[in-house]
């Protein structure tokens, strides 16, 4: 049985049709890329898997450790263990990012019947991991990415990731807008999280980030639908070579 | 009949007038001048066509007033060294000869001057110079109908006034901060069925600063009046409000803040949520007397509607005589984001949660939750 499942899906947006038959299977240990001109469906997917409204699955089905999710609500996606870090995260002051950390973790671990870890606990467990992620204390006791740099917010999702260990994370552009030394905080983050139990989808413009985190396999998405699919190596192809060459 | 028929309003307001003045006004009346209340009472009480009570229906008020109003007697704890004396302690006289009338004109507030003739208890609250510590000055339990608090800050002095709901009909606090004094007000109001007013006013003095903090839910009929004036230069004031309102509550607040002297600071922050078929009305106005030089005033406002049903009436209001001034307003209504609530749910929180945390969130960008935002107990 495979960790991820999606199969032949069809969504519109606004009516228009952004997938058209998109299939992908991911395997427990597994990192996938999936990279892709701008426009050609990769939020859209990452959004999708997530359940955020708005995003109509015309056909086709998604499917989490055997389980059909493809019209489970976005918290029982999280429950049964999804996680998507956002391209553009959301500011919400006046919530601290300690408190809706906080909030989270609890909210899983009423789902999976465990006990809500001590405010003394998580608190020190918050502490070290965003330490691991060069964040400071600080960025903690300050509202959900309120005042975030473009590279704090990637990192603050980062950070979500890790304290929620997902089932399988779909990483929407995480790698955008980082500078050299946040690119490879992030990816050792992300290299930290790869286990034999869990799975990473990574939706990417560049090749730059798998540099650091190696793919086990690259898709090339297309309008749609995904036009090739291959091993790292596809990625360097693709750097060298442009998308033109797929077209069509 | 064509022509000439009376005016209804006019006619209600001037016999309710009448009755007012009928009614055996008590004996701690002399506390306001009686001569100037029963004056701003004759020459008519406000009703709905007045701008400042276009959103609340004050005649549903007056049918409180006259009715028979409750003597209770009214508790306040204070810390020691803090002196608590009644309006007819002699120890009191000076302060009134030389405070009375000073934070607030009867004329742009004439229910004061019900409150004046009817008042059941009248409590003045002394912090000496240069007094401070930790414990608040504490008003709680049930109270009397008509009730008017003078605190006189000293000089120099810090002290904190915590202000828990009561049930009033009408309530006066009314705050002298001497130079360099700062009073920290906490106001928490519960949801009640009464109909009640209150009127915050008060004086600072230069480098005073005051800070109100008011978290309030909803009533039948609740209106908070806020005058403060920051007479002695360098004075400074923050005045933050939140509110949560259900079902068909209503809370009118009407805030004044007028710089006279130079180098006054204010903020004013609010945030409400409002619900059902409920209706909150904010009023903020900065004046800036000519005069008042290097003048900081702000003030910003934002409602979140949570049904179409909901009522919103939000306005900062400018009145500025001085050019050498900074001041900036924003007011916004809206709803919750949508996108907020996704991203919390793709962390696994239910809808309601994610709901209930925003609010949370909107209302402490005003108040505080050990000011009382957590008493709001807020759920989507
Ligand atoms: N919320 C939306 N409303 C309208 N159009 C959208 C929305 N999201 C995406 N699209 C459209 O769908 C297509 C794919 O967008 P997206 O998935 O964001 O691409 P990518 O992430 O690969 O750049 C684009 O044409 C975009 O304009
Ligand atoms: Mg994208």
């Amino acid at each position: 049985m495979s960790l991820l499942e999606v199969r032949d899906l069809h969504v519109n947006v606004d009516d228009k049709p952004i997938l058209k038959g998109l299939d992908l299977t991911v395997e427990a240990g597994e990192v996938h890329a999936v990279m892709g001109p701008n426009g050609s469906g990769k939020s859209t997917l990452a959004n999708v898997l997530a359940g955020r409204p708005g995003y109509d699955i015309d056909v086709g089905s998604i499917t989490l450790d055997d389980e059909d999710l493809t019209a489970a609500t976005p918290d029982e996606r999280a429950h049964r263990g999804l996680f998507l870090a956002f391209q553009y995260p959301i500011e919400i002051p006046g919530v601290s990012n300690m408190e809706f950390l906080k909030a989270a973790v609890d909210a899983h671990a009423v789902h999976t019947g465990l006990s809500e870890p001590s405010a003394v606990d998580f608190i020190k467990r918050a502490r070290a991991t965003a330490e691991q992620l060069h964040l400071s204390a600080d960025f903690l006791k300050r509202g959900v990415n309120e005042g975030f740099s473009g590279g704090e917010k990637k990192r603050n999702e980062i950070l979500q990731m890790l304290l929620l260990e997902p089932r399988l994370a779909v990483l929407d552009e995480t790698d955008s807008g980082l500078d050299i030394d946040a690119l490879q905080v992030v990816a050792e983050g992300i290299n930290a999280f790869r286990a034999g139990d869990n799975a990473i989808v990574l939706v990417t413009h560049y090749q730059r980030l798998l540099n650091y985190v190696v793919p086990d396999h690259v898709h090339v998405l297309i309008d749609g639908r995904i036009a090739r699919s291959g091993d790292h190596t596809l990625a360097h192809t693709l750097e060298d070579e442009g998308y033109g060459w797929l077209d069509g | 009949m064509a022509g000439s028929t009376a005016d209804p309003a006019v006619a209600t307001s001037s016999a309710l007038a009448r009755r007012l003045l009928d009614i055996e006004t008590s004996d701690r009346s002399s506390w306001l001048d009686r001569a100037a209340c029963q004056a701003v009472i004759a020459r008519g009480l406000p009703d709905t066509r007045g701008e400042p009570w276009k959103y609340t229906n004050v005649n549903r008020w007056y049918d409180v007033a006259l009715a028979t109003h409750d003597p209770a007697a009214l508790g306040i704890e204070a810390p020691d060294d803090v002196l608590v004396v009644d309006f007819d302690d002699p120890r009191t006289r000076p302060l009134t000869a030389a405070h009375r009338g000073k934070a607030f004109d009867l004329e742009e507030h004439p229910l004061a001057a019900v409150n004046g003739l009817l008042l059941d208890a009248g409590m003045a609250i002394v912090v000496p110079d240069d007094w401070h510590g930790e414990a608040p000055v504490r008003i709680s339990d049930d109270g009397p109908s008509y009730q008017h608090i003078l605190l006189v800050v000293g000089r120099g002095a810090s002290i904190t006034l915590v202000e828990e709901a009561c049930g009033f009909t009408h309530r006066i606090v009314e705050a002298v901060v001497e130079p360099g004094g700062q009073l920290r007000h906490l106001r928490r109001q519960r949801p009640t069925p009464r109909r009640e007013c209150s009127l915050v006013a008060v004086h600072l003095d230069r480098d005073a600063r005051y800070e109100l903090a008011q978290s309030s839910r909803g009533a039948e009929l609740r209106r908070n009046d806020v005058v403060v004036t920051l007479a002695g230069s360098g004075a400074q004031v923050t005045v933050n409000g939140a509110w949560r309102l259900i079902d068909r509550e209503h809370l009118d607040t009407q805030v004044a803040v007028n710089h006279v002297a130079p180098q006054g600071f204010s903020r004013q922050t609010y945030r409400g949520v409002v619900a059902d078929r409920a209706r909150a009305v904010l009023n903020g106005r900065i004046h800036i007397a000519a005069g008042a030089k290097a003048t900081d005033a702000a003030l910003n406002t934002k409602n979140l509607l949570a049904t179409d049903s909901a009522e919103v009436y939000a306005k900062p209001e400018l009145e500025i005589f001085e050019s050498d001034v900074q001041c900036s307003h924003g007011a916004t209504v809206g709803t919750l984001d949508e996108e907020a609530v996704f991203y919390l749910r793709s962390r696994g929180l239910s809808d309601k949660a994610a709901r209930a945390l925003l609010v949370d969130g909107f209302l402490r960008e005003a108040i505080a939750d050990d000011e009382g935002a957590a008493r709001l107990e807020v759920v989507a």
